[in-house]
């Protein structure tokens, strides 16, 4: 492989895509779809979700044939019948949604499917694993469940066994969607090296800033077709006009959304009669673990009428916040209080008669039921306004439903179409108006609600939490994306090993304040 | 033929405009196959097919009695079936239905013959045995549920667990004077209860004919009705449906996730227990350890292979009910061992299982 980097002639095409065109249920997914990808390439796929990237991912990697068109790997035909089939043929793929078993060790994850017929051979693929992880730079403790490691070191987990194949292609679904800033630079270096190696990339991303550092092409899907493909030409390429073919219009960058919303929060802060109403206080907040080590330690305020941020990389407490805070998790220590109400451990139902909204970080796991249809998912709570002896008011539901979707601009194919039809924009925006819904409405969880989220809908999820905003609730907004938190929050708290470890005002100057204090470098920001 | 084939569909959870032929036919094929296999076993006992076939027959239709007879014991497959079902909207396996029949037997004859049932009036009589048995079979199976709801033990091992000791507890209940055994005139006095007073018996709906088909036939097809409206289009179902599609994410949506998985259990049992109480109060008319003969578990096939539909179950607990009259008909008559019956069944849930996950693997 080595060799052939070295020579100068010109590089081979790896995978070639001809006229691919697919349907899911009547709809087309993908019409016509034709691109290639040379060996040491990376080559980027860029749309809107929805935009058909993850269909065309699944296609190569043989989760779902094509109605029409072919595949070329390596210049043969390629008709793969399955995962397994396009990995012995070289083609490996990092999914949007991890595909690990949460209670095996990394180690024993990528042994599965690989012991056929021998025995476990622990040590040397620990051995192997290593080698690559050093080569790369892809730091893993293989020995702890998958289940107790933050989503970056999974996704590592993921990459490492991809690697352990040496495939030819590797496919990689929204990779840095999940990834806090540090670690996608590290992600962006190991595809530089896997294509220096010669192998060919195929990066599904919704960030411009990424395709702007690593893509030698860019495809720009929408509406499963192929709108352009670009070659780029680093710091000198047109990114908006990038923005521009992948939504069919024009995108207000986020600063510029911003100016009005804030000032109808300042109004609604000074209507409050001036008191400092809080819409949130967390004291002396402490969970810790099954091992008793302590994961979350912090006290904070938010104000009703103000967002706040919480920077941190994740796997620092976030997650344990979120579920106490939704009342999934009863806290060791400490207090939760809500409009001045203590609030603490009490279920979720009671939570949301007093007025708290909760995004959760998981949108699948935890925010929605995907086989639900949208106005079920919508209603779910609260189905006792909807019956008659008993029996769903299935038509007062769907008319609340279409009004709440017309609201929050949610694009389905109606109030009964299955939740796991939408978009990933569309499914966040049933959960935020579920959430919005509540009256009153006093405080507001947004975690991570833009992850793998593209242009629009981030702009529009971010128009909802303004609205709770302007309503007179407090927002909590965590995210591991700096700059959308510079955008949007008031201030932005950074949480470190489950501790809040720094304020500042939020400013577009301070993300090198922040990104050093995520890193836990609380002295060098100090002095 | 063509109901056949729809119930058979229905009961696999297959429609008939979407799937493709092949699909469609499975079921069925599966269904025809595991009957077929009982042929071939029934010839391997060397009696001619002939003979064993008419025994078959004999039992299953061949009189108004025979008729009547198998009508009876699909009543008990049938609420048990109904009751997995409805557990199994909630993702619950209730696989103790053999125990909450115990329960419910055991209830329904203490109030027929100890609480004084026999003195109240009109239909009084018998409905509050069954009430009594409905509601032990509900204590069982809200049992299992608080556990899984407290602690989170699995259903399938609890439910099971509970049916061994619902078991003994007949046994121990018809043992001794002081519970619910006969009085001892002489050393031969069987271990089992008086005969229940005649008022507290299932009222027959065929009176002149002598014919003794009871109650238990609308018993079965109203709670059928309730249920299949109830799981489609109540808001309890519904919920249901969302727990056991993802509890963290009910649990979210506000949902009373530990209310429903217990009062799903409650009442999956509570239709055991009824099933139970129809069985004493219905044909046999007393209490004898052993009476529950294995329904609660033909009961749970029943439901199983219903897969979720209220009309596939009473399709099939009428079945397997003919089967079983066949099948002990056979044996008495024709000499051959009704456990082939029992192969028969077996062969077809494997059958019927295959069929299903082969229509679902292939893409919609």
């Amino acid at each position: 492989m080595d060799a052939a980097l070295e020579s100068p002639a010109p590089p081979a095409t790896v995978l070639a895509i001809d006229g691919i065109s697919k349907q899911f249920g009547g709809r087309p997914a993908l019409e016509e779809v034709t691109l290639d990808v040379k060996a040491g390439e990376v080559h980027c796929l860029l749309g809107e979700n929805g935009a058909g990237k993850s269909t065309l991912c699944n296609i190569v990697f043989g989760v779902h044939r094509p109605d029409a068109g072919h595949l070329r790997l390596g210049g043969q035909r390629f008709l793969p019948v399955g995962p397994a089939h396009a990995l012995a043929s070289g083609v490996a793929m990092v999914h949007q949604h991890f595909s690990l078993v949460g209670n095996m060790t990394a180690l024993e994850n990528m042994l599965l499917g690989r012991a056929r017929g021998r025995s476990l051979a622990l040590a040397d693929m620990a051995k192997r694993v290593r080698h690559l992880s050093e080569e790369y730079g892809l730091e893993v403790n293989l020995e702890r469940p998958v289940e107790d490691l933050s989503v970056g070191e999974r996704q590592r987990v993921e990459v490492l066994r991809c690697l352990l194949d040496g495939p030819q292609l590797l496919v990689l679904d929204e990779p840095t969607a999940v990834l806090p800033p540090r670690e996608v630079g590290a992600l962006l270096e190991i595809c530089r090296r896997l294509a220096a190696r010669g192998c060919g990339l195929v990066l599904v991303t919704h960030k411009l800033a990424e395709i702007a550092e690593i893509a030698h092409r860019t495809t720009v899907l929408r509406r499963g077709r192929v709108v352009e493909t670009v070659t780029m030409a680093g710091a000198g390429t047109d990114l908006r006009a990038l923005v521009r073919a992948m939504v069919g219009r024009e995108v207000k960058p986020l600063e510029i959304a911003r100016a009005t919303p804030q000032i109808a929060a300042v109004e609604a802060r000074a209507s409050a009669d001036q008191k400092e109403d809080e819409a949130l206080r967390l004291d002396g907040l402490v969970v810790k673990d099954g091992a008793g080590a302590t994961r979350l330690d912090l006290s904070l305020t938010v104000r009703r009428g103000e967002i706040v941020g919480v920077a941190g990389v994740e796997g620092n407490g976030q997650s344990q916040l979120g579920a106490v805070l939704a009342g999934l998790l009863a806290p060791s220590a400490g207090k939760v209080l809500v409009g001045g109400a203590d609030v603490t451990g009490k279920p979720p139902r009671e939570l949301s008669r007093l007025g708290v909204g909760i995004v959760p970080e998981d949108r699948h796991a935890v925010g929605c039921h995907l086989p639900l249809s949208v106005a079920e998912n919508l209603l779910l709570g609260d189905l006792s306004a909807y019956t008659r002896f008993g029996l769903l008011r299935r038509d007062r539901m769907a008319a609340t439903a279409m009004a709440r979707m017309e609201a929050n601009d949610i694009r389905a194919a109606g109030p009964d179409a299955p939740m796991s039809s939408l978009s990933g924009g569309n499914q966040q925006k049933v959960v935020l108006a579920r959430e919005l819904a509540l009256d009153p409405l006093v405080f507001l969880l947004a975690a991570q609600p833009t992850r793998g989220l593209d242009v629009g809908a981030v702009e529009a999820v971010y128009t909802e939490i303004r609205k709770a905003c302007d309503r007179g609730a407090g927002v909590l907004l965590v995210s591991s994306e700096l700059d959308e938190l510079l955008a949007v929050a008031d201030r932005v708290l950074v949480i470190y090993r489950g501790r809040i470890v720094g304020e500042l005002p939020a400013h577009p100057q301070h993300k090198d304040a922040v990104g050093t204090l995520m890193s836990g470098q609380v002295a060098a920001v100090a002095a | 033929m063509s109901d056949i084939a729809d119930v058979a569909l229905g009961a696999a959870g297959l429609t008939r405009a979407r799937r493709l032929p092949v699909e469609r036919l499975l079921p069925l094929g599966a269904l025809v196959g595991s009957l077929a296999v009982g042929l071939v076993l029934v010839r391997a006992t060397g009696v001619p097919l002939r003979d064993a076939l008419a025994a078959f027959w004999e039992g299953v239709g061949g009189s108004e009695f025979a008729m009547v007879g198998s009508l009876n014991r699909g009543v008990p497959l049938a609420l048990v079936g109904l009751g997995y079902i409805l557990a199994e909207r909630a993702n619950l396996t209730n696989v103790g239905g053999e125990g909450q029949i115990c329960m419910g037997g055991i209830f329904s004859a203490a109030a027929s013959l100890s609480w004084g049932a026999g003195k109240l009036p009109g239909p009084l009589a018998f409905l509050f045995p069954l009430l009594a048995g409905t509601a032990a079979g509900a204590l069982w199976g809200a049992l299992a549920g608080l556990l899984k709801a407290r602690r989170g033990s699995n259903e399938v091992i609890t439910t099971l667990l509970l049916t061994f000791i619902a078991l003994q507890m007949v046994y121990g209940s018809v043992q001794s004077v002081h519970l619910l055994r006969q009085p001892m005139t002489d050393s031969a006095t069987l271990p089992e209860s008086l005969e229940i007073p005649s008022v507290t018996q299932l009222p027959v709906l065929t009176k002149d004919s002598g014919l003794p088909l009871h109650v238990g036939l609308v018993i079965e097809l109203l709670v059928a009705g309730v249920v299949a409206v109830g799981l489609a289009r109540s808001a309890i179902g519904l919920e249901l449906r969302a727990v056991g599609l993802n509890e963290t994410a009910s649990r979210r949506a506000g949902l009373p996730v530990e209310r429903l998985v217990i009062g799903a259990l409650a009442a999956s049992g509570a239709l055991g227990g009824l099933a139970g109480a129809v069985m004493v109060q219905g044909d046999q008319h007393y209490l004898t350890a052993g009476f529950s003969s294995g329904f609660g578990f033909d009961g749970l096939v029943v439901g199983l292979l219903a897969r979720g539909s209220a009309v596939g179950v009473v399709a099939f607990a009428l079945l397997f009910g003919c089967l079983r009259s066949g099948g002990m008909s056979m044996e008495m008559s024709a000499s051959v061992p009704s456990a082939i019956v029992v192969v028969c069944q077996g062969v077809m849930v494997v059958a019927m299982a295959t069929a299903a996950a082969y229509s679902r693997r292939r893409p919609a």
